[in-house]
């Protein structure tokens, strides 16, 4: 983890993406009314206590629609903190529901899919395989 | 004030519903250029349960109801649901209907709209008035409303409750007159160009996304979807 902290965000390659698909994802984020409607359709929403940073279109505004508002300019403990919204604080089980008919687990696999090219990954207790998980097992002595 | 209020009658007009129109076009030729049309997916009809429609409401169907309606936004939210139709309706009714808008255009154009009577496009304008205060208090003070609440969400609210608000005031000829039916032209010019390219703009999204775009959530089953 310590050594992606340090490696600087490659602009770039994020801009890329968010130019991409622009158009789509801007017009789903100006179509957010902010109505905060979907909140009660996440199960994660309602089992965390009602805490707003599992609402729906909160992990949106503050993933993907940061990345838009400042395209691409930001530092890598803002896409940290990002990784933790939309990996920790969604399953992506597509269950959400936006009255407006915002697809809002696209824009939130959109969001993994920038992250991903920061070499940021959403990390499970469980995962195998994973570049943490790899790095974690050649670190321990029994690790190959 | 005499100039803009000559400003907000003559040329701001055309311009607003000008930008209005042709912003509205924009969107929706955005929205068609984003989508394209559904493969059409023919399945054969499954014959239909002989008696179906007849059969006595089971336990089990009346469950299916309740989880129907529980689902549903009015039996999650019914308040909120409520007073956003209710809202909603009043921003469409209110200002398309009012009898002062209707003989401008008559004589502008003698074209005759349909209107409505003044106590009740009154009685409109204060529920409406009502309701945005009540989404007001719930920007402030409901935490979930509050952690996805910027100044832009506040100057929508704003935008979009000032031209009824001005309108009120004019129509109870209250404060100088020439002042508040100025600013409530000049309220409503503002909001017309932002309606295309706001967050207001859910007005056109809404309908296309509901109507046109085959989903889960759509009205009907639409033609259109988002994967190219």
């Amino acid at each position: 983890m310590s050594q992606h902290i340090q490696q600087p965000v490659d602009e770039k390659k994020m801009n890329e993406l968010l130019r991409q698909k622009k158009s789509r994802m801007k017009l789903c984020l100006a179509a957010c009314a902010g109505c905060s409607l979907c909140a009660d359709s996440c199960f994660l929403f309602r089992g965390h206590d009602k805490d707003p940073r599992y609402m729906p279109s909160y992990k949106v505004v503050h993933s993907l629609g940061t990345l838009y508002r400042r395209m691409g300019r930001v530092t890598r403990a803002q896409l940290e903190e990002m990784k933790e919204l939309i990996w920790r604080n969604c399953v992506l089980c597509g269950r959400c529901y936006c009255p407006f008919g915002i697809d809002i687990p696209y824009m939130i696999a959109f969001a993994r899919r920038i992250l991903r090219t920061q070499g940021i990954y959403g990390m499970y207790p469980h995962t195998v395989g994973g570049p943490e998980a790899e790095r974690r097992d050649s670190a321990s002595p029994q690790g190959g | 004030m005499s100039l803009l209020y000559e400003l907000a009658r003559g040329p701001l007009v055309w311009i607003s519903v000008l930008v209005f129109l042709c912003g509205i076009a924009f969107r929706a030729r955005q929205l068609f250029s984003l989508t394209s049309k559904k493969e059409r997916i023919f399945c054969p009809a499954r014959p239909a349960e002989k008696g179906s429609q007849s059969l006595p409401l089971t336990d089990e169907k009346k469950i299916e109801r309740i989880v129907a309606f529980q689902n549903w936004l009015v039996g999650k939210n019914p308040v909120m649901a409520i007073i956003s139709f209710v809202f909603h309706g009043c921003l469409f009714i209110a200002p398309l209907f009012a009898l002062g808008h209707s003989l401008l255009v008559y004589e502008s154009w003698k074209i005759v709209l349909p209107s409505l009577p003044d106590g009740l496009i009154d009685f409109l304008t204060i529920v409406l008035l009502a309701c945005g205060f009540f989404f007001l208090m719930r920007r402030m003070f409901v935490p979930r409303v509050q952690a996805i609440s910027s100044a832009y969400d506040y100057g929508v609210l704003f935008l979009t409750v000032v031209p009824f608000l001005t309108g009120f005031f004019a129509y109870h000829q209250w404060f100088d007159y020439k002042t508040v039916i100025t600013l409530h032209m000049l309220a409503g010019e503002a909001m017309l160009i932002a309606i295309p390219f706001s967050k207001i703009g859910h007005m056109v999204f809404f309908f296309f996304v509901r109507i046109l775009v085959g989903s889960e959530t759509s009205f009907w089953r639409g033609n259109r979807t988002w994967s190219p």
